[in-house]
């Protein structure tokens, strides 16, 4: 079987089982340590593995609780001081959910490059890898960190292709897997084509597929924060979306929609709201009927304050948001975040500043007002004008219309470094901080939609004396980072 | 015969930030200079090939994700070995893994690896701009 062709030929059909271990055999060979992987211990190990330890039951309690669980972000070069750190997360921070973030080498299957950071790291006794290159580590490596902690564990990458990795984390006792083929293509690649993306994905999703048929649960988190960078919620509702019916046609039942806060409350409650009701929608219409939707709130995304006392107002602002937006997860963040990685310490600091704000809130909720009501309605139509027009372009196949869909710019993800990506589609905050579009480029905006865009932003314009333009844009990516949310004018560095 | 005004700007090794790169772009383009971006995910090659091919006079490093200081290793040497042992180099992000003292970091990248300045994050764009006006001896 010819890999390439099979991804050309790429298409929204659930995989058979045999067609799918065909492709285990070249997926497995990219590595030495694919060797390990042993599909039947893994199904047993997982069984045997404590209900506290599985993503899916964690998920299923919180929303019983109805309390917004915590999940950070960390990873090192070495196994061991990745557990010391999850330890500390843990105990320290009481996080609810354990991360592994995935290293950048290995992102982009520089796996040799991955080896020699890690001889670097264990010469210089300090971490110079991003995040755990787990497939360099192999199974029996990995599941040293499932034995050390207490918690479900989630595999962080940022990759376009995460087949092997997938597998040996998952057959190592991991119970969730983040990404998927639109948002680990376009806003973090360069030149590879969605195609092989969507496939790659394709390959994860239908391995999760396998071992839910085992009996064996786990969920699949989606990247919706794709750029970071002032995303109007349409257009990652609609990614959220599409990359959904992907995964449940490959058999997911598990899947949690990414966002990324936005700032001003009432546009993020609308979204945490109508996004799964979105998702539900099309689930519904294409038969999907058993498939768990949740939603996971990734705390501001942009540039930080350095100042570490800011950096802990914007912190708690955000887990404000999630809590009272009813959001299933929420992804901490650290007063480090200006310099880059935190140390373990800042790291749990950031835990038990989310959750502090969290349990106050309790069962708080804010309410769905007229004016949540109304953003909701505009994420609604701005999402389903994207969805339908990428289902018209796909002549009803999902993975096509994404392909085309990017291609005609239907489909832009603002802030992109990937050539697939059209970059005509420009975002500015309106004079609310509301994430409104200044250019929405090729995106299928009806004229009531353009035109509504139009004046809310023009409004903004008037208030500030100056026309809108892309210095408006850039002006309002580093406001958080100099003490605000929206972009005025003057503001100094 | 360099190019005064041309710089080679990117993101190295695998790193896919872009918002800064987009914004830099921008503001150098704005001042005056023109700007040969290379966008991300680039090897030291990339850039040392377009300085020449552009006769650029500087190469912009950017560097956002902690793997700087592996990726920029033995850029200066590559530089000298492809005749543009004069071009210059800085390198801006964030350059390491973790919080570490930023003098230490700067003589890192600047006496030990050869780069002509080195900029912590937050530094502004407008720093740059000043920076390279004085280094290249533009009016």
């Amino acid at each position: 079987m010819d890999i390439n062709e099979e991804v050309k030929r790429v298409k929204n059909k659930r995989w058979d089982e045999d067609y799918f271990m065909q492709l285990r055999q070249p997926t497995l060979a990219q590595w030495p340590t694919g060797k390990e992987v042993d599909l039947q211990e893994a199904v047993e190990y997982h069984k045997s593995m404590p209900a506290h330890k599985n993503m899916v039951n964690v998920l299923e309690q919180g929303i019983a609780g109805k309390r917004t669980l915590v999940q950070p972000r960390a990873g090192v070069a070495l196994i061991d001081e990745h557990i010391g750190i999850l330890k500390c997360l843990q105990n320290d921070g009481d996080a609810d959910i354990l991360p592994t973030t995935i290293d950048a080498y290995s992102r982009t299957q520089r796996y040799a490059e991955a080896q020699k950071g890690i001889e670097t790291s264990q010469k210089k006794g300090r971490s110079m890898l991003n995040g755990v290159p787990l497939v360099n580590h192999g199974v029996k490596e990995t599941r040293r960190i499932v034995e050390a902690v207490d918690r479900p564990l989630v595999v962080r990458t940022g990759t376009s292709d995460a087949r092997l990795l997938a597998e040996v984390t998952l057959a190592a006792g991991y119970t969730d897997f983040l990404g998927g083929g639109i948002d680990y293509n376009v806003p973090y690649t360069k030149n590879i084509p969605l195609e092989l993306t969507l496939f790659a994905w394709q390959y994860v999703d239908r391995l999760v597929a396998w071992y839910h048929e085992q009996g064996v649960c786990f969920n699949r988190e989606q990247y919706g924060a794709l750029s970071g960078t002032l995303l109007p919620p349409g257009i990652v509702a609609a990614v959220s979306v599409l990359e959904g019916l992907l995964a449940a046609e490959q058999g997911v039942k598990y899947y949690g929609m990414g966002y990324p806060q936005g700032g001003n409350l009432i546009q993020d409650v609308a979204a945490m709201h109508v996004m799964p009701q979105i998702c539900k929608e099309y689930m519904d219409r294409f038969g999907y009927n058993d498939v768990t939707v949740t939603t996971v709130f990734h705390e501001w995304m942009g540039a930080f304050p350095p100042d570490e006392a800011q950096a802990d107002g914007v912190i708690g602002y955000g887990a404000a948001a999630a809590a009272l937006s009813g959001a299933t997860q929420l992804i901490s963040k650290t007063t480090h975040e200006a310099i880059g990685i935190p140390t373990k310490e800042a790291n749990a600091a950031g835990v038990r500043t989310v959750k502090q704000v969290i349990k106050m809130i309790g069962e708080q909720r804010y309410p769905e007002t007229n004016e949540v009501k109304f953003e909701m309605g505009i994420i609604r139509r701005e999402a389903k004008a994207i969805i339908d027009r990428v289902l018209e372009m796909g002549d009803g196949d999902v993975a096509q219309g994404i392909i085309r869909g990017f291609a005609a710019g239907i489909l832009d993800i603002p802030f992109s470094p990937s050539i697939n990506n059209a970059n005509k589609a420009l975002p500015v905050r309106d004079n609310d901080g509301m994430l409104r579009w200044m250019d929405a480029g090729n995106l299928p905006l009806d004229k009531d939609m353009l035109e509504f865009n139009r004046e809310k932003v023009a409004l903004r314009a008037a208030f500030e004396g100056r026309d809108p333009n892309y210095e408006m844009t850039v002006d309002d990516v580093f406001a958080v980072n100099r003490g605000s949310l929206i972009g005025r004018p003057g503001m100094e560095e | 015969m360099k190019e005064q005004n041309t710089v080679v700007l990117g993101v190295i090794g695998a790193d896919a930030h872009i918002v800064g790169n987009r914004i830099l772009d921008y503001a150098l383009t704005d001042n005056g200079f023109k700007v040969v971006n290379l966008g991300i995910f680039n090897s030291q090659e990339d850039y040392i090939n377009s300085a020449i091919e552009t006769s650029a006079s500087a190469i912009l490093v950017s560097s956002l994700y902690g793997q700087g200081e592996l990726d920029c290793q033995g850029f200066r040497d590559k530089c000298m070995e492809a005749g543009l042992g004069d071009i210059l180099l800085y390198a801006g992000g964030n350059l390491v893994i973790g919080k570490q003292d930023w003098p230490d970091v700067e003589k890192r990248f600047t006496t030990e690896m050869g780069f002509d300045r080195a900029y912590p994050p937050g530094t502004s764009a407008k720093t740059l701009i000043h920076d390279l006006i004085q280094d290249l001896k533009l009016s």
